[in-house]
């Protein structure tokens, strides 16, 4: 790689790293104007921009806000570029469907969980708060998915949860699916007694159960 | 002696009691008040729709479960969504779960409406003055018996309430002082909403600084944007000669900043303070500098574990929070489940009744 190149791709990740949004639009277009592949683009820059943010996050120097404008910047960028990633270099896409369940508006967690899913690679398909159980069902049907990820924070929306399992059994279309949840009320013991395939307290945690459920890591 | 025996030798009545154990001093047992709030709504049997917004229905449904419980206090908490709904949120009001904001038509659309939030007068609001209303009925019905606890969402809560959580958290970083002018605002609200729940017999008012958590905001960033203004809310209420409480169901609040601004002489909360592994760990390096109202975890109480299950989990809390010399209240950690099962809840009282013994 020429230094040139290194060095935007590094600017390029900083500007992410420090939520500045104009800035990593400028570098994003910058790349494609020098004539630089797109996908190297956003592997080399803007996503080790945001799993340094990740880490910092992590590491509890970043907090909710910071981790938010950086995911925010990291779009920014993304809209610009993903117009000329060449299909091959996208790879074989998992695909999630997520959302916070009907009657919860809270969607904190459930974003935190969709940027590190999409950083690690994953087809996420965010349906938002307030989603009604048949909703999350013909979504994935429609986009093909192979996960449905389902949070919420409240006790007495959590059964909502169990309501799109048992549209998925009815149907007969269950292991088509693997259903995991997360959310704070939530715990092993709940997911087993809905018949989830996994459970996460942590939005780190979600992405190990994502990946290990779809065949992507071992994890025994 | 037999367990049934000492389970009916209570000797000090509620207000006694939680009012010993919030000044350190030892009661006849530990209070035991699990956070019955929207769960009292199926008590007597209404939706709660009508328990959110009907000050009479919340009262008698209160004082029923109450009765039914036999918890040690009440708690005036409706949802998060009351002060919102003042100040101009549009709120959701699903019959049988907790009222929310209707983020598809957010009060505070862009970064630029921030000045859209206006004082109003919490005695005359809709949702507030019937929270005021609340503590009134609660009061003069058991008020010399069992003590009422009223219920303030710091302002940067009510801000997200009324904004969307994430466009708030973000507004944070880019327009900070647009942030502070609304939180200013609200806050004076507040100020006003407290003292009004005061004057209508509160005994002690609860805050609700639900960002001073690691889970969400650097301690920095919250001392900021709500420490520094809403002290003046909890300010005015020790000037008015009632305790001050803080409840925090985040993970990982920041016990030395919530100390140092808000000055509560008790905090209610569900998971160990930030910096602490655990809660043998917290009780060591907190217990006996703050009274702990908690730390049963609510989902798992009202939801998942057996009677046998609820009475060993509180021994265990009652264990660990015996190095705190009488400065203990048995409770959840959050609001109790208002779809769980209130046979649990009152196993809550059993227990401390069982095992609480001073």
């Amino acid at each position: 790689m020429s230094e040139d190149k290194q060095r935007l791709f590094d600017d390029l990740a900083a500007a992410v790293l420090e939520l500045d949004e104009d800035r990593t639009k400028e570098l994003s277009q910058e790349a494609l104007d020098r004539g630089y592949d797109a996908w190297e683009t956003v592997e080399h820059g803007l996503l080790l921009g945001i799993n340094r943010a990740g880490k910092l996050f992590d590491e509890e120097e970043y907090f909710v806000p910071e981790l938010l404008i950086a995911a925010d910047a990291m779009y920014a960028g993304l809209a610009i570029l993903r117009p000329h990633i060449k299909e091959q270099f996208t790879g074989i896409a998992r695909k999630v469907v997520i959302g916070v369940v009907e009657g919860d508006t809270h969607d904190i967690g459930k974003n935190l969980v969709r940027i590190m899913l999409e950083v690690a690679g994953f087809e996420v398909h965010d349906l938002g708060r307030d989603v009604p159980p048949r909703k999350f069902v013909d979504r994935a049907v429609e986009v093909k998915a192979d996960i449905i990820a389902l949070s919420t924070l409240m006790t007495t929306t959590m059964e909502r949860m169990g309501e799109v399992i048992g549209i998925l059994e009815e149907e007969n279309i269950r292991s088509r699916f693997k259903v995991i949840v997360g959310g704070s009320p939530l715990s092993q013991a709940f997911a087993d007694r809905i018949g989830a395939d996994g459970y996460a307290p942590k939005a780190a945690q979600a992405v190990l159960l994502a990946k290990r459920l779809s065949g992507l890591v071992n994890v025994a | 002696m037999s367990a049934a025996v000492q389970e009916i030798r209570d000797e000090l009545t509620s207000l006694e009691r939680v009012g010993l154990a919030l000044q350190y001093k030892k009661p006849d047992r530990v209070p035991a008040a699990p956070l019955v709030c929207g769960a009292s709504s199926r008590v007597l049997g209404y939706s709660y729709a009508r328990w959110s917004q009907d000050p009479k229905i919340a009262t008698a449904s209160l004082l029923a479960a109450q009765e039914l419980i036999g918890f040690d206090g009440f708690l005036t908490l409706v949802d998060l969504s009351v002060e919102a709904e003042d100040f101009g949120q549009e709120v959701i009001f699903p019959e049988r779960s907790t009222a929310l904001p209707n983020f598809d038509n957010p009060f505070i659309k862009t970064a630029d409406e921030y000045n859209k939030v206006k004082a109003v007068d919490p005695r005359k609001s809709r949702r507030m003055s019937a929270v005021i209303e609340i503590v009134r009925g609660l009061v003069e019905a058991k008020g010399k018996e069992v003590p009422t606890m009223g219920f303030v969402y710091g302002p940067l809560g009510v801000l997200s309430q009324i904004r969307g959580h994430a466009e708030l958290f973000k507004d944070i970083i880019r327009h900070p002082g647009r942030v502070l002018e609304a939180v200013h605002t609200i806050n004076g609200v507040l100020v006003e909403y407290a003292l009004a729940q005061v004057q209508a017999g509160a005994h002690a008012i609860v805050l609700d600084p639900l960002y001073s958590s690691a889970s969400i905001l650097k301690k920095e960033t919250w001392v900021k944007f709500e420490a520094e203004i809403f002290k003046s809310v909890a300010d005015a209420v020790r000037d008015a000669g009632v305790p001050v409480i803080v409840h925090n169901c985040g993970g990982g609040v920041y016990f030395d900043a919530v100390l140092e601004y808000i000055k509560p002489i008790a905090i209610s909360h569900a998971y160990p303070a930030y910096g602490s592994a655990n809660f043998e760990e917290h009780a060591a390096n907190w217990a006996k500098k703050v009274v702990t109202i908690g730390v049963a975890d609510p989902a798992k109480t009202g939801h998942e574990y057996t009677q046998a299950q609820v009475l060993e989990d509180s021994r265990q809390q009652i264990e660990i929070f015996k190095i705190a010399e009488g400065g203990f209240i048995l409770s959840s950690g959050c609001e109790y489940p208002p779809n769980g099962n209130l046979l649990s809840a009152r196993t809550m009282v059993q227990a401390a009744k069982l095992y609480g013994r001073y």
